[in-house]
Formats: structure tokens, C-alpha cells, sequence
């Protein structure tokens, strides 16, 4: 084989000169909608442009393409398939590296096709449009970008092959989320850059709320995942003294409305947004100088328009009962509420834990957080937790400084390092402790990217997240969090010890030992690194999917003994995080505290679904079972899950999922309830997801 | 002598007892063929559930006893059991609070029951207006409508916590007939309206009906509210 030393003359850039074209009549379609002549002088100057080849061997390499295209005999050629003729090439010449640099990244006609016509299944929360066409084929070349050019070799493999999963690639120009307080856009209105227009700080609610809704939205165009505002109805109080009920309800309409109806964001979805309300002013924002109306301080603290804010919730959990004009619930913003020590002692709470409950088991929205001791959190996403340190609660003096994202989300593929280990006890916490070491790489990698962007400041492509109204970005890039999240604990010890989680003492426990390994591995490299490293349940939307299928091809045979869901189907997933088994026969008090126990050591997320299926749980008896988690277990996160079928005909919405409206025994239905996080309708489901749906343990059925 | 079994154990409910979280026991046999029946396995095969030893049961609610408020003993009709006390008196002996379900045709049972302090709550169906042929249509059996009386009777001024309730279901009741219910009952405590879900009906016939609205329900209750203290829905 030909092979070519590179060790030419490399000239600067603009130093090169042209040779003299051949004339050669054939025509070059370009990407850029234009027929040129063809000119081998451009296959040199891309070279060169794009790589670091010498001049010599740029040049040999585009004669070389030349004669090939020559003896083809066309009529027309692309400039993508000139540009794959001169990869050949670099191949055949043994310059690799070069050949790499000069990779091309696209999208197949086919898949285009497929794309525009097909609803995309990895997230449920994008419609099919073409908002949403265009997201998926930007997040296709991003994604290839990503692997070619921010992670490292060894760290895309690992992706690739399943090791780990790095979340988002499509989206690895953006951090992974973001929460924060609306004292920012209360103290400086919406002032955002490029923006046509700027709006000083609102004087009247209906105008903070438009302009915290907006900001969300600008907001969403530069994270991956979910936005949330931390302890909303508190800091809208001082704008609601004097208002009556009717306004009162208005305001949350406006809110709930709002936020559930912008499918105008990224790629035509909704906001992925959530709210996190108090019954009680917390501890932390007591005594914080309250901002009011036209971003001015008001005077008073916090603590003193507690009023204001509980009659905003109460308005707020009526909009969610009433769900929309078709009785559905709303899928967004989600209220996270937030229940502490000292709600139980707050005037009122039982009404107001009533009414939340009340919710929950009619439409299913409520989020319970639980912050026991001095633990102060904001939540957001499918049930991340951004929890406040010591430096985060001296933030809490002056609010708006309150901004706090996850650069990014990396999955530990957990029963595939059972596979690998072949049931040696040593060898699986080794294999655990590299795979957290990849992690961390791949966060490093990552890290460095977004600070090259953010670097960029104004100018750059994340221009909003550098802006700098109080002394600092608002993206604040040195208390950024990177999360280590698992996938398939469950079936991890399954496949090591014999038995699931459920099943015995021995599994539980030891299920436990490798979180608690996890947890402790991570904290070290966090320190090694300076990166914040916090576990994370992975929300494990497409990656309980993409992972098991994965297994499946490279482990067959461990994998098909474990792996849950149904395999003719092909509808096949890993048990999502730490969950016990979601078909096992235990009831949700058992799985409240059994889970609850891995909670403690999952700071930033953990959560316990309880799927409701049609039952409708007396709502009392909710707020009495809600009571007793934050009590008696460890649990961080509780929620209940109804299901609904949404008649298309008949327009009504009945409980439970049914292949027929029993209204009007239309078929023309359409299935709603949580994926991961969300609501969301069943029809834009993954396969893995689908298989899930079927396995989960609905309350309220005639038991064991 | 032989104990009563066990034919089925919820662990945890959130539906059977409002405010509370209980426990679910099932026991099989009932003295009615209700067409609207959900549990009819359990009264006409219950051999074919397997039985639940009652140590596995008090092991499951000791265990979790920190959450668990009551135990709802339910199924089939649990006052058939001749030794129904001595299986509700071992979870009272754990220090649980009882709520009985029942379709109240052994008044004397009820009254024993209430008597030696065994139950907190009872809950008692009324099937249909108290005549004989309406109760028969609903109770798919000939009812000594006396007993059912009585075991009201006993009810509204035993000082109990207590709920009746019917299953309004569509074909078998109007709208005249749930009004008559409430009237009989007049004067109780609380009155429960259960929407009829036509899946697990016994009765085939059943199975293809169209549910009621909530909102028929509500309306319904509406009219039923005047009789009685407290009015229900539960859908
Ligand atoms: S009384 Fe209850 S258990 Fe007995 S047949 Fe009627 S509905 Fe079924
Ligand atoms: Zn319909």
C-alpha cells in the first residue's frame, strides 16, 4: 500500500498559491446551493484550511482525487462526495489523524426522510413538527461533533459502546440544567442581550410572570434540560398585596397557561419547567430584604408577606385541579412542594397538604419534597436537587445571585460491570471505580468546552449565559455541579449476587454497599478534579432503553437473564436508577422506605414513583401517608402517578389507561401519564419505555 | 376450629378508609349475587385464591406499623365467618383500628362487633330502595329486607363512626331510586354515592354499559343532600 510521509513544507495559511486548474468540464454541486466549475485547488485549500497536512501532500492528495474523479466520467459531482473521495485517500495514504480533521458530519438522505416524516422517540416531550425535525437533525450533527471533537477517544468509545451514557450530546453547547430565583428578572427586569428590546422590572404580576416566562424560555435555549425557579410563590408575594381571589386565580392561570402552552421552545416543546412553591417562608429567605413591584425594596423581609404567597398557592393548586379545558393535567411547569420541618408547624399546612393531595390524586401533579433537618433544596427536572451548601445559603442574602446548573449528566451502565466482573467481588468495584473515573473525564471534557464558549463572553454563542448585570455571568461556571447518575442497580445485582433488589436481605444490602462505594468514589475524584460530583437517578428516558439494547448485543447471554420487559417485543429496559423492581409485588410503603434508604446518598435527585394507575387514593389518606414518609423514612422525593385516557372524539378524559373512551367507545384515544419526570402522551414513547408501562405495579389493584 | 382464610392482602391502600392508610384483608363467600359485583371470584371460586397465612399478614403490619392506621377487613361478606371476632380482635390486639365492610344482613354480627369494641367504622351497602323486589334486582338474591333495616337502625344510633353507600349503577337504578335510598337513611351521618366501573362486573351484561359522569354523580348527590349529614362521591 501506498503510504506517504507528511513531513512537507507547511506554509501559513495565506502564503499558499494556487496551481492552474485543469480544464475538466464537470460540475460541482456544493452544500452552499451553488454549481461551480471544478477546481482541484479547492480540495488543496479545504485541506489546508481544515487540517494540519503540508502543503506538498495537500497537494498530492487533491491531484490524486482529481485523476479518480477524472476517470469516473461524470457529468456532476457533490462536494460531499469529492470531500469522502479525498477521505479515501487519506486513508489509503496512512494519514489518518488528517482524514479525521477532515470528517464531514451529516445526515443520510434516508434518515432525513425519516426524520421529517417520523414522530422522534427519544424524548416524549417533542412533538413532531418542523421545529422538532429541525432539533433532531441539528442534535444528529451536534451529537457527531461531540463525540469527534469535545470528548476524548477513549471517552467516546465508552459512550458509544455502552460503558457509560454522556447525556445530551446533541445539546453539548449548552450546560445540562438550570435553576434559579426570579429576584433576578424582579431586580433587573428583562434585559437579555441581542434582545430588540429591554423591559425595566415589572411593576404589576401579569408583567413578571410574562417576563419570568420569557426569560425561561430564552433560558431553555441554552440548557439541555429542565428550568426551574426556586421558592416561586415566596418571592412573587410582595407583588400580590391586596389582591383578591379572583386576581389571585387569574395570576395562576396566567402562570400555569403560559408555561404548559409555549410549544414555541426548543424544537417545539413546551418549557420543561418547574415551580417550586412553600406553605411556610423558609428558613433561609426570613429575613431577606423582600423586592417588590419596579424592583425596589420593599421594606419588609420575606417572612412578612408569607400571606400573599400562601393565598398564590392555594390559587395555584385550584388551577392544577381543574387541569385544562379537556380536564387533563397540565404537563407543565411542575410544582415541586416543598415540606419541612417547619410546614408541619406552619398555620394552615394540613388544609394546604390537603389540597396538594387532593391534586395528586386527581390529576397527578404534585412533586413532594421532602427537606428534613436544615436541608434546603431547589428541585427541578424529573427529580433533580440542587441542594443548598454553606456558600449557596450566603447567596440566599441576596437572591438573585441564585443561580445554580448541572454542566452535564453522566450514566454509569451498572449491570454491564456485573457482566465484565463474572461475579468476583473485587473486580466489580474496580471495574466501578474506572467507570466513575471515565465520568469524571468526560466532565472535565465537557467543562472545558462551555468555558471555551462562555470565554467568548457577548460575543460568543452563549452570550446570555455571559451576561453580567451583578458582577458576575450569569452562568456561574465555578458552582456548577456534575452528576454521576446509575442506570440498572437492580439488574446489576441481579446478575452479581442472584437476586433482585426485592428479593432479599443480601441483595438490598448489598445493592447499598455500591451506592455507597459510588457515592464515596465520586466525592474523591470530585476533590482530585475540583469538580462538585454529586450521585444523581438518572432520568432514564431513552438511556434504560438504549443501554439494555446494548447489553443485549454485546452480553446476550447475561443480559437476556436479567434485562426487564418484554423481549419478542423488543420493548426491553434496566430497572431506572436505584429503583426496586417496578413489577415486584411490595406496596408503596415498603417501596417508600426501602428506596428511601438509597435517597441520603443520592444528593442531587432522588425520587419514588408511585404509580396510581386508575385508582383515585382518598386524598386525606395521601396527606396522612405524605406525612408518615417525611416522618419515618428517608425518602427525598415522592409522587403520585394516575393514568388517563383522553378521548379524541368525545373530547373527555377518563382515569386509567383503555384502549376504548368508555364515554363513547371511540378508539381515537390517546394514553397520558409520566415518563420519567413529565406527563406525556403514551403515543410518542420509546419501545423500552412502552415495555415498562406494561411491567409497572399499579396501587389499588386486589393484592398479592 | 378451623380459621377463617384469607383470600387476599392489600399492603398498603390509600382508597378504602378516607384519611387513613390501611390495610386490605379479603374473605371469601358472600349471601349475595350482586350483577355489579367486582369480586365474584372471590364469593363464587374462592379456592381458586390461594390462602394467606395470618402470621405472614401481622408480620407485614407490625412491620409497618409507623404508617399503617387500620386494618379494612372487607370482601366477599365477612360477617358470614362464624369466628370473624377472633381474627378482627388479633390486629386490635396489635393496636390497629378496624373498618369493617359489609352488605349488612347480620345485624346481630354488626352489633356483637360494635359491642366488644372491634370495629371503629363500618361501612354498610345499601343495594337498592328497601323493597323487596328492588333489593332483589340489585342483590341478584331474595333479601330479608328486615335485617337490613335493622342493621341500619343499629348503626345510626350505635354512636359509631359509620358510612352507607351504593353503587349507583346505570339499567339498575334511577335516578328516583337513589333519591330513595337517602330518604331511608335519612338523618345518617354520611352517604356515600360510588361510581359503577363496568369492567370486573359480574354480571356480562354489566361489562358493555357506559359509566356514569362524575358530574351525574354530583348532580345526583345534590339531591341526595338534604337526607343526610355528609354526601360523597367516590369515583
Ligand atoms: S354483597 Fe358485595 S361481595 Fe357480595 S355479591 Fe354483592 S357486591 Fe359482591
Ligand atoms: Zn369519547
Amino acid at each position: 500500500m501506498l503510504r506517504l510521509r507528511d513531513d512537507g513544507y507547511r506554509p501559513g495559511r495565506e502564503e499558499y498559491t494556487k496551481e492552474d486548474v485543469t480544464d475538466f468540464s464537470l460540475f460541482v454541486r456544493t452544500s452552499s446551493e451553488e454549481i461551480h466549475k471544478w477546481d482541484r485547488n479547492k480540495i488543496t485549500e479545504a485541506l489546508l484550511r481544515e487540517t494540519d497536512i503540508s502543503e506538498d501532500a495537500a497537494v498530492i492528495v487533491a491531484k490524486e482525487v482529481e485523476k479518480l474523479v477524472f476517470n469516473l466520467n461524470l457529468e456532476d459531482i457533490t462536494a460531499p462526495l469529492i470531500r469522502e473521495l479525498t477521505n479515501a485517500k487519506l486513508i489509503e495514504y496512512g494519514l489518518e489523524h488528517i482524514r479525521k480533521q477532515h470528517t464531514r458530519l451529516g445526515v443520510p438522505l434516508y434518515d432525513v426522510r425519516k426524520i421529517i416524516l417520523n414522530q422522534n422517540k427519544e424524548n416524549a416531550n417533542v412533538p413532531h413538527g418542523p421545529e422538532a425535525t429541525n432539533l433532531t437533525l441539528a442534535e444528529r450533527i451536534k451529537k457527531e461533533f461531540a463525540l469527534i471533537e469535545v470528548f476524548s477517544h477513549d471517552v467516546a468509545d465508552a459512550h458509544m459502546r455502552g460503558d457509560i451514557h454522556l447525556h445530551d450530546l446533541g445539546m453539548i453547547d449548552r450546560p445540562y440544567c438550570s435553576g434559579q430565583n426570579i429576584e433576578y428578572v424582579k431586580k433587573f427586569g428583562l434585559n437579555l442581550p441581542n434582545a430588540i428590546s429591554i423591559a425595566k422590572p415589572a411593576k404589576h404580576p401579569e408583567v413578571l410572570i410574562e417576563q419570568v416566562i420569557k426569560f425561561s424560555a430564552a433560558l431553555q435555549g441554552h440548557f439541555a434540560g429542565a428550568i426551574g425557579w426556586d421558592a416561586f410563590n415566596i418571592f412573587l408575594a410582595p407583588y400580590l398585596v391586596g389582591i383578591d381571589d379572583r386576581r389571585m386565580k387569574q395570576l395562576a392561570q396566567i402562570l400555569v397557561y403560559e408555561f404548559a402552552q409555549q410549544a414555541v421552545a426548543r424544537g417545539g416543546q413546551s418549557i420543561f419547567s418547574d415551580i417550586n412553591i412553600y406553605w411556610e417562608c423558609p428558613k433561609h429567605f426570613e429575613d431577606v430584604p423582600a423586592i417588590g413591584p419596579g424592583g425596589k425594596f420593599t421594606g419588609n423581609t420575606y417572612a412578612d408577606y408569607v400571606e400573599e404567597a400562601q393565598k398564590f398557592a392555594l390559587a395555584l393548586f385550584d388551577v392544577y385541579y381543574e387541569g385544562d379545558a379537556q380536564g387533563r393535567p397540565f404537563f407543565f411547569p411542575k410544582p415541586n412542594v416543598h415540606l419541612t420541618e417547619k410546614f408541619f408547624k406552619t398555620e394552615g399546612y394540613d388544609d394546604f397538604l390537603y389540597k396538594i393531595s387532593e391534586v395528586a390524586s386527581e390529576k397527578g401533579n404534585t412533586y413532594y419534597i421532602f427537606d428534613r433537618g436544615d436541608t434546603a433544596k431547589i428541585s427541578e427536572c424529573c427529580r433533580l436537587a440542587f441542594q443548598l451548601r454553606e456558600e449557596d445559603l450566603e447567596d440566599a442574602k441576596e437572591p438573585w445571585k441564585m443561580r445554580y446548573s448541572a454542566m452535564q449528566n453522566v450514566t454509569i451502565n451498572l449491570p454491564r460491570i456485573a457482566y465484565e466482573a463474572k461475579g468476583d467481588d473485587t473486580r466489580l468495584f474496580e471495574i466501578l471505580r474506572d467507570r466513575i473515573e471515565l465520568a469524571a473525564k468526560a466532565h472535565l471534557q465537557k467543562k472545558a468546552f462551555i468555558e471555551k464558549l462562555l470565554n467568548m463572553g457577548k460575543k460568543g454563542p452563549l452570550a446570555l449565559l455571559a451576561m453580567d448585570l451583578d458582577g458576575e455571568p450569569y452562568y456561574r461556571l465555578h458552582r456548577a455541579t456534575y452528576l454521576i447518575g446509575m442506570l440498572g442497580l437492580n439488574e446489576m445485582v441481579q446478575s452479581h449476587v442472584g437476586e433482585e433488589l426485592h428479593e432479599s436481605d443480601y441483595a438490598y444490602f448489598f445493592g447499598l454497599k455500591v451506592i455507597a462505594f459510588m457515592k464515596k468514589v465520586a466525592d474523591e475524584l470530585g476533590e482530585k478534579y475540583n469538580l462538585h460530583m454529586p450521585l444523581e437517578q438518572t432520568p432514564a428516558e431513552s438511556t434504560a432503553y438504549r443501554l439494555a439494547m446494548l447489553d443485549m448485543k454485546y452480553y446476550p447471554l447475561q443480559a437476556s437473564a436479567v434485562v426487564k420487559g418484554n423481549k419478542k417485543r423488543g420493548e426491553i429496559y434496566y430497572t431506572n436508577s436505584t429503583y426496586l423492581n417496578i413489577s415486584a409485588p411490595i406496596g408503596p410503603i415498603e417501596r417508600v422506605k426501602k428506596e428511601g434508604v438509597f435517597h441520603p446518598l443520592i444528593e442531587a435527585g432522588a425520587i419514588t414513583h408511585i404509580w396510581l394507575g386508575e385508582a383515585r387514593p382518598d386524598p386525606e389518606s395521601i396527606a396522612s401517608f405524605v406525612a408518615k414518609t417525611f416522618k419515618n423514612t428517608q425518602n427525598a422525593q415522592i409522587t403520585f402517578s394516575p393514568e388517563f385516557t383522553s378521548c379524541l372524539d368525545c373530547n373527555r378524559t377518563s382515569r386509567g389507561l383503555m384502549e376504548r373512551c368508555p364515554y363513547c367507545n371511540s378508539s381515537n384515544v390517546e394514553g397520558i401519564t409520566r415518563v420519567t419526570g413529565f406527563f406525556s402522551k403514551i403515543s410518542s414513547w420509546n419501545k423500552g419505555k412502552i415495555g415498562e408501562l406494561r411491567d409497572r405495579r399499579r396501587e389499588g389493584s386486589l393484592g398479592v | 376450629m378451623r380459621m377463617i382464610e384469607i383470600k387476599g392482602f392489600i399492603k398498603t391502600s390509600m382508597v378504602d378508609w378516607d384519611g387513613k392508610v390501611t390495610s386490605v384483608i379479603f374473605l371469601p363467600n358472600c349471601n349475595f349475587r350482586c350483577p355489579m359485583c367486582h369480586n365474584y371470584e372471590l364469593i363464587l371460586n374462592p379456592s381458586k385464591y390461594q390462602s394467606i397465612s395470618i402470621s405472614d399478614v401481622k408480620r407485614y403490619l407490625e412491620m409497618h406499623s409507623d404508617f399503617i392506621d387500620g386494618v379494612v377487613i372487607t370482601g366477599g361478606e365477612p360477617t358470614m365467618h362464624k369466628d370473624l371476632s377472633s381474627l378482627i380482635k388479633q390486629f386490635r390486639d396489635m393496636g390497629f383500628q378496624i373498618k369493617l365492610d359489609t352488605n349488612g344482613s347480620f345485624p346481630n354480627v354488626i352489633r356483637n362487633l360494635v359491642e366488644k369494641e372491634l370495629v371503629d367504622y363500618v361501612a354498610m351497602d345499601v343495594k337498592a330502595p328497601l323493597t323487596d323486589g328492588k333489593y332483589k334486582k340489585v342483590a341478584g338474591v331474595d333479601v330479608e329486607i328486615s335485617r337490613i333495616r335493622e342493621s341500619m337502625d343499629y348503626l345510626m344510633k350505635s354512636g359509631i363512626e359509620y358510612e352507607f353507600r351504593t353503587t349507583v349503577v346505570p339499567t339498575l337504578h334511577t335516578e328516583e331510586d337513589i333519591i330513595e335510598i337517602a330518604r331511608e337513611i335519612e338523618g345518617a351521618k354520611k352517604f356515600v354515592l360510588q361510581k359503577f366501573e363496568p369492567k370486573n362486573a359480574m354480571d356480562e351484561k354489566l361489562r358493555k354499559l357506559k359509566p356514569h359522569d362524575a358530574s351525574y354523580l354530583k348532580q345526583l348527590a345534590e339531591k341526595c343532600k338534604c337526607f343526610v349529614s355528609k354526601i360523597k362521591v367516590r369515583a
